[in-house]
């Protein structure tokens, strides 16, 4: 891993105890330039992983708590007359001049709301009244949905869904990690002694680079046969968009990029595969019994992996 | 089973369908001549050459080190000094296996050594220089030439040709109760001197193929015999007619044994058959009226020619009709039986009229060809699977290191698939973790490193230094080696002839 994603990891180490693995896929979905869809139960921690994130990235960090009575208004911004000069006056919205937005509890925010947000992820940018207002770089969106009260909440709509690069869960901690936690609580907060070891402009640095690292034809050519596969699953309703195939391709290139290759191998493939394509893959109901993972798991072991399937194909040449 | 055994069973299997579709002389000939055919050595090198047969290959290149230097009969090749300790970035496909596992200790065999093996012995005797051969080549065409002149120029040889024509004719006629068109010659006429120009030039046009080897000049040969038994209707015996065709068609394979092997199998399956079929006119009507209306068309074109042309009535066979003047002209001889010849004839006419019978004809032919070239098919097949084996190692040292990289850990993989310990449908990188115990301490550490360099050779878009090649071929060298030495004799036999592991 990189030196300086890894200090990152380690100021978010810091307060978020024992979860390595989910924060390492955030930094992923952080180079890749994706969103995050987390899901996941109450109190586990997603606010305080965002925010020591942003704290050790030196991101301008927002939290928004969504309800149902949230308007579209409140996250773009809007035009209100001003007294004064007689004249309309832009009032920005939570997104404006934001690099890390939390979005808490997005499925209880009304569909016209979501919309609104996600429209803003998917473009970077936000059109008030006919004019458009370019948001900060780097910008990304953590977004959580508790999997549990569901009253009150509008499920996200599958094209929404689409738009997260990751969907993720931190889950409950074990024994270790929580005494630890409540035992670093009995003095001070430890999300003082977060520092800030990445600047922003490196971090937008870091996603160029990843763009640049290298996919041959044979990756791509899994990654497309792997979506192919799931669209022509017997037990799948929805299979994996075209996006998503992009989706995996540029999560493959940043976590290439964070074990320090600048090329991708099948493994990156297979590593980002499930986060990546768990949220856009719909399984038909009383059809097989299978979760969209065990679908996901399905298609890796049956899909011929690049190393094997260059042997035949004489792809390694190209 | 392997292949070659599955191309014996299907091949029987045929010769069973053959036996109880035609169950006749012709059938039993050519199961015969089908059966000898892959079973004698030099007509199977002949067609196959000494690097043809995957599975002869290690005997036949004892045999040339025999040959080689005689009094080495049970250490061959080993202590002759074309043999030598494995070393460092020689090819792989130099390795002595069989030296190799009898020694314990990687031998390869020297480059002179694969050359001279390669080629048949028999192909340095024939070999001549092309000068002398086309001098030698002379005499006997310029002697055919003068035979044949003499014998269309002078009468007595001229007239003497016909008469030999017509004795063999009344040969025909004797075995096989038909008579064909006469020459008109006077009735006495000598035929030594003809019998003598039509021997010398036919020893002289055997030489000169004996000779030159020339395909085309067998194949004349071959024709003009065939055309000569179909013409006259008088096939020789099998015992003369089949080492006959066999041998020249023999000649037809020049050596060292070209690529186009199985075409000159074919042509050699062709002439066989039609060897037997000219062999036995009288098994199969149809084969019988084939073989008369092409005498019935060549005669009436070399009548035409001489301008003496016989307008033929309609829906008559010329045999009957040159029956009827025969027997009008009073033979002496034997007209009582000829008449009595002539009325079979016109029964059988008119009771039903002959139909060639295309299409079993040509179903027997195909039968026939795939009677005799299947058994040579595991052995094609073979050859086939060397060569591409042979073609992957020449990629191991190409100058793209990527690429060779990228080949060898391919080959290391199919090793270990091929012999049962692949891991399946895995990341490459995954495998180090399910190979065999039989390995050495240590392997899936090397297998590891060697698959990530793989990844680099094929996925990154740099290219990898030299060392990388060598690790990685070294690599390749401990499992052919471990894979060896624990394989069973079953396995063995698998990697040596069907995967090739010892080229």
């Amino acid at each position: 891993m990189r030196p300086q994603l890894e200090n990152v990891l380690r100021e978010v180490e810091k307060v978020i105890a024992g979860k390595r693995d989910v924060i390492e896929k955030i930094l992923l979905a952080m180079l890749a330039e994706g969103h995050i869809l987390l899901d996941d139960v109450p109190g586990v921690g997603k606010t305080t992983l965002a925010n020591a994130l942003s704290k050790a990235v030196g991101l301008s960090f927002r939290r928004i708590q969504f309800t149902p009575d949230v308007l579209p208004s409140d996250i773009t911004g809007f035009t209100m007359p001003d007294r004064k000069t007689g004249d309309f006056a832009f009032r920005p919205g939570i997104l404006h001049g934001t690099n890390l937005l939390l979005g808490d509890e997005i499925n209880r925010a009304s569909s016209k709301t979501q919309s609104a947000l996600l429209e803003a992820m998917e473009e970077q940018q936000v059109t008030v009244d006919g004019k458009t207002y370019p948001l900060e770089k780097p910008f990304l969106v953590i977004a959580t949905q508790n999997s549990i009260g569901m009253a009150g909440t509008q499920l996200l709509p599958y094209a929404q869904v689409d738009r997260f690069l990751v969907r993720l869960s931190i889950g409950y901690p074990d024994y270790e990690a929580q005494m630890a936690m409540l035992r670093d609580r009995q003095g001070k907060n430890p999300m003082a002694s977060v520092r800030c070891v990445l600047e922003k402009d490196e971090l937008a640095a870091m996603q160029q680079e990843v763009c640049a690292v290298t996919a041959k034809d044979a990756i791509l050519d899994y990654i497309t046969r792997l979506t192919m596969a799931s669209r022509a699953h017997e037990s799948v309703a929805v299979g994996i968009s075209p996006r998503g195939a992009l989706f995996i391709d540029r999560a493959a290139k940043a976590k290439a990029y964070l074990e320090n290759r600048d090329y991708v191998t099948g493994a990156d493939v297979q590593a980002v595969f499930r986060d990546v394509c768990a949220h856009r893959v719909l399984v038909k109901e009383n059809e097989t019994g299978l979760t969209a993972e065990q679908v996901l798991e399905e298609l890796l072991k049956k899909t011929e992996t690049p190393d094997r399937h260059s042997r035949f194909q004489g792809m390694m040449k190209k | 089973m392997n292949k070659k055994g599955m191309g014996y069973a299907v091949w029987l299997l045929l010769a069973a369908c053959l036996y109880f579709f035609e169950n006749n002389a012709g059938t039993r000939v050519i199961l015969v001549c089908s059966l000898v055919f892959p079973l004698v050595p030099p007509l199977r090198a002949a067609f196959f050459g000494p690097d043809g047969t995957g599975g002869k290959n290690g005997k036949r290149r004892q045999d040339a080190g025999m040959r080689n230097r005689p009094g080495s009969e049970e250490m061959p090749a080993e202590p002759l000094g074309n043999v030598r300790l494995y070393q460092p970035g020689d090819p792989v496909q130099r390795i002595h296996w069989k030296l190799t596992a009898k020694k314990g200790e990687l031998l390869v065999r020297e480059a002179e050594t694969v050359r001279e093996t390669a080629e048949k012995p028999a192909a340095a005797a024939m070999e001549k220089p092309k000068g002398t051969r086309d001098r030698a080549a002379w005499i006997p065409v310029s002697g055919i030439v003068l035979c044949l002149v003499l014998l269309a120029a002078v009468s007595e040889a001229r007239r003497g040709a016909m008469a030999l024509a017509n004795r063999v004719f009344a040969a025909s006629e004797a075995a096989n109760a038909y008579a064909y068109a006469r020459f008109p010659v006077p009735e006495g006429q000598g035929v030594a001197l003809a019998a003598v120009l039509l021997g010398l030039a036919g020893a002289l046009l055997a030489a000169l193929a004996l000779r030159t080897r020339s395909r085309g000049l067998v194949l004349g040969i071959m024709a003009g015999m065939t055309l000569f038994q179909v013409y006259f209707g008088l096939p020789f015996p099998a015992w003369i007619n089949l080492p006959l065709y066999g041998l020249m068609a023999l000649g037809l394979v020049r050596r060292p044994v070209p690529a186009r092997a199985p075409l000159y199998g074919l042509i050699a399956v062709l002439a066989v058959s039609a060897a037997v079929f000219s062999l036995f006119p009288n098994v199969d009507p149809a084969v019988e009226s084939a073989s008369e209306r092409v005498r019935d068309w060549l005669g009436r074109m070399a009548m035409q020619l001489s301008g003496t042309a016989v307008e033929l009535p309609e829906g008559e066979t010329e045999t009957r009709h040159v029956h009827t003047r025969s027997l009008e002209a009073g033979d002496r001889e034997a007209g009582a039986e000829k008449e009595y010849r002539l009325v079979t004839v016109e029964e059988e006419q008119v009771s039903a009229p002959h139909r060639v019978n295309y299409l079993k004809a040509a179903l027997l032919l195909l039968l026939a060809v795939a009677l005799v070239s299947l058994p040579f098919a595991p052995f094609l097949v073979l050859n086939a699977r060397r060569r591409k084996a042979a073609e992957a190692r020449k990629a191991f040292l190409g100058d793209n290191v990527n690429e060779a990289v990228g080949a060898i850990f391919q080959q290391v993989v199919a090793w270990l698939e091929a012999t049962g310990y692949g891991a399946g449908n895995r990341l490459y990188r995954d495998w180090a973790g399910t190979l065999p115990d039989s390995m050495e301490a240590g392997y899936p550490d090397r297998f590891s490193a060697c698959a990530a360099d793989f990844e680099e050779a094929v996925y990154s878009s740099h290219s990898l230094p030299e060392e990388k090649r060598e690790r990685a071929l070294a690599l390749l060298k401990e499992t052919e080696d471990a894979l060896w030495r624990t394989a069973g004799r079953k396995q063995r036999f698998r990697l040596k002839y069907w995967m090739c592991l010892c080229e």
